[in-house]
């Protein structure tokens, strides 16, 4: 490979200049600015700012809702990453081995993920919707469901929404890990091995561990992030505070609240937790997955 | 020839545009969205026409708090409309506002550009909601509303009730009747408006220290040390265990569509709620809310202004303050005032427009429109018409947060309201530091 050198030494930031610019004003801008908000005190107008310490840390953290917000957070991930990852599995395979009409099941699993969290949310509203939601007359038929004020009813509802879109996503990437594997290495444990299942779990599913290992990553800044839209069109929060996620509740304090003092603290706060769970991710479990 | 059409369309759209230049630009942005806004742009539209020196120019920027969060984004980028709509709840942060130079209040105008202003056109309980704590008018009162019962006629005929309740003893007494028939006696929409803010006004209570905030800026709310409010909640929870009273969660079209539909006796919502009832609801009745007869020994109180205000917002010239106090002027005349009554059920503001209302037999005409004026024209109350509680958009997050595992058995009701004013407590108190 021939080595390419610029002459100047400095055209190389002029090249670089659009994206570090785009970086610079719609990343680390917001973050210097979500610092500021976090550690001062100001009213809705910015008026009366001044330096609070950790006044705004400690105001979150003497905030039983936030407490709540943070454990639903960690099941909802766990929960959503679990339900997702399995079944957008298990459909990948299954298409994987269908002769006939592939990609017209292909198309239609994929659809979904074209959806906005948002109208998801409005969809899963209809579903649930005590006057005509068929998921609620089933529900309400097998065991009493109210979602207003049971919480196991109204995770449930939440759970269903956030993973429908989330499955297909899933899906695809699935398929195409299926795909990426080699006919021979399948060719040879067959002759090996003739249980369909041992098969799949001794051999195809090590051999998709680098994607299952992306899409759990994908999966919880999924759960975490992406399902505001859902949130805000399903339950908002409710009962009490229970199916609030921590952005939600930031939202909810930031912008409707108007307390931006509290909301750049629930920023950072998040910000940390998923340092700390990506890290956990990349020390702990990458080192168990072979890349081919 | 295609070609030369279509850049002879562009230069004629670009001369009649170029027409509106010359005219003053106002900029009004609001939280109604639907027919309500509809409403807002046929205001504009007709003071638009009325003249040909200013146009108004309205956009809608989703809910009251979405316009709130926009305008605030807008002031802080320096780019804020002349005259945005703030609803009840921001009322105090808006009031704050004007040491601050945000917000230029209204009888401020005469001062700093000499404009006539009139504020006494705007009727006395309305016109002090939205006044400093000198009296001086802040806000410009426009959509003003207040609870109100809604109650399905046909279904009190139906089980043999000839009178709707004045009280909740009334309404208890009569509840059973209703639900043996298959309707549901009680819904309601808000919890923290109607059965928090406006139970105090009701009943004449105070909700918070410092005289509801009017002398001092609040450091608690009083809802657990408030006996009757404690009374009030363990009714409604035992209201809800017998089926009384409905919960169809926080979104305020749930709890409104099983009274719309006729399955619901009683409905408390807004002034403005009925638009969407009329033509679907053969047979229903506006009432002023209920209240206790045990708490205020048979007398009745007016509730709180609800609804918003709107608010001048500082930072333009000198002629376009002219132009926005042209257009107030217009929107208080009334006609304007009587149509914007009319049309939507929020309340009249100014005193032209209640003389005129009189004068054309409004009332007998149109009878949903009456119940707001009376309960909100009540008199004899000794608490502030109003209350100046900063953080309160919170506030009545944490009254939801608490009112649903109440409900649900979770926690006691004198739990759920000690949680309450603990939440309140702490929000007021970070308010208080950034004043």
């Amino acid at each position: 490979m021939k080595k390419v050198q610029f002459k100047s030494n400095y055209s190389q930031y002029f090249f670089l200049a659009p994206q570090l610019l785009i970086l610079l004003i719609f990343l680390y801008w917001p973050i210097i600015q979500t610092f500021r908000d976090a550690f001062t005190m100001q009213d809705a107008f910015g008026f009366g700012s001044q330096f609070a310490g950790f006044d705004n840390f400690l105001f979150i953290f003497s905030d039983p809702s936030y407490f709540t917000a943070f454990k639903f957070t960690i099941i909802y991930s766990f929960i959503i990453t679990l339900i997702t990852g399995s079944i957008g599995l298990l459909l990948a395979v299954q298409a994987n081995k269908v002769m006939h009409g592939k990609s017209a099941y292909k198309t239609l699993l994929i659809w979904p993920y074209a959806i906005a969290p948002a109208v998801v949310g409005v969809m899963a509203n209809y579903f649930f919707s005590e006057r005509y939601g068929l998921l609620h007359h089933l529900f309400n038929n097998l065991w009493g469901f109210n979602w207003y004020e049971n919480v196991f009813d109204a995770y449930i509802y939440v759970i269903i929404a956030g993973s429908w879109k989330q499955i297909s996503a899933n899906f695809i990437f699935f398929l195409a890990g299926l795909q990426a594997i080699q006919k021979t290495v399948i060719e040879a444990s067959i002759i090996d091995c003739k249980s369909n299942i041992r098969r799949f779990w001794t051999i195809t599913f090590p051999l998709l561990m680098p994607t299952t290992f992306f899409l759990i990553i994908i999966n919880i800044t999924y759960a975490f992030f992406d399902t505001f839209g859902i949130i805000d069109t399903t339950t908002i929060g409710a009962p009490g505070s229970e199916t609030k996620t921590l952005v939600y509740k930031a939202y909810i304090d930031g912008f409707k609240g108007l307390d931006l003092g509290s909301a750049g603290a629930q920023s950072i706060m998040m910000m940390i937790i998923v340092l700390v769970i990506t890290i956990f991710q990349f020390r702990y479990i990458e080192g168990k997955i072979h890349y081919n | 020839m295609k070609k030369l059409i279509s850049i002879f369309v562009l230069l004629v759209s670009f001369a009649f545009t170029s027409n509106s230049y010359s005219k003053t630009e106002i900029h009004w942005w609001y939280g109604n969205s639907g027919f309500l806004g509809d409403v807002i742009i046929e205001i504009a539209n007709r003071f638009n026409e009325s003249q040909d020196e200013y146009m108004v120019i309205p956009t809608g920027k989703g809910s009251y708090e979405d316009n709130m969060a926009a305008t605030i984004a807008a002031f802080r980028a320096g780019d804020q409309p002349h005259y945005s709509q703030v609803y009840d709840a921001g009322a105090a942060i808006m009031v704050a506002q004007v040491k601050n130079g945000v917000v230029i209040g209204f009888e401020e105008m005469a001062e700093k550009y000499g404009i006539d202003v009139d504020a006494d056109n705007y009727i006395p309980g309305i016109k002090n909601f939205y006044a400093d704590g000198d009296g001086k008018m802040i806000g410009v009162p426009f959509n003003s509303s207040t609870c109100l019962m809604y109650a399905n006629m046909d279904i009190l005929n139906e089980v043999g009730i000839e009178e709707v309740p004045k009280t909740y003893e009334e309404f208890e007494g009569m509840a059973q009747k209703i639900l043996d028939a298959g309707y549901i006696p009680l819904l309601q929409s808000h919890s923290p408006w109607i059965w928090t803010e406006n139970f105090f006004s009701r009943h004449n209570l105070l909700m918070t220290d410092g005289n509801n905030g009017y002398d001092a800026v609040p450091t608690k709310t009083l809802f657990a040390d408030t006996e009757a409010f404690v009374y009030h909640w363990t009714k409604v929870k035992e209201w809800y265990e017998k089926g009384y009273y409905g919960y169809k969660g926080r979104a305020w079209g749930d709890n409104q569509a099983p009274f719309t539909n006729g399955e619901a006796a009683f409905w408390f919502g807004s002034a403005a709620s009925f638009g969407g009832m009329k033509g679907v609801l053969p047979n229903f009745t506006t009432n002023p809310i209920p209240y206790w007869d045990s708490v205020t020994g048979g007398k009745e109180y007016p509730t709180f202004i609800g609804g918003a205000a709107n608010w001048i917002l500082n930072g333009h010239t000198e002629e376009e303050y002219k132009g926005l106090a042209k257009f107030i002027e217009f929107m208080g005349s009334p006609e304007m005032d009587l149509y914007y009554h009319n049309m939507t059920g929020y309340a009249a503001v100014t005193k032209g427009g209640i003389e005129l209302a009189e004068t054309i037999n409004f009332y007998r005409a149109s009878p949903y429109h009456k119940a707001v004026g009376d309960q909100l024209g009540l008199e004899g109350s000794t608490i502030p018409g109003g209350y100046r509680a900063g953080n309160w958009p919170q506030i009545r997050e944490v009254i939801y947060e608490n009112v649903e595992p109440m409900l649900n058995g979770d926690i006691t009701v004198e739990k759920a309201l000690s949680n309450m004013d603990k939440g309140a407590a702490k929000l007021l108190k970070q308010f208080a530091k950034t004043l």
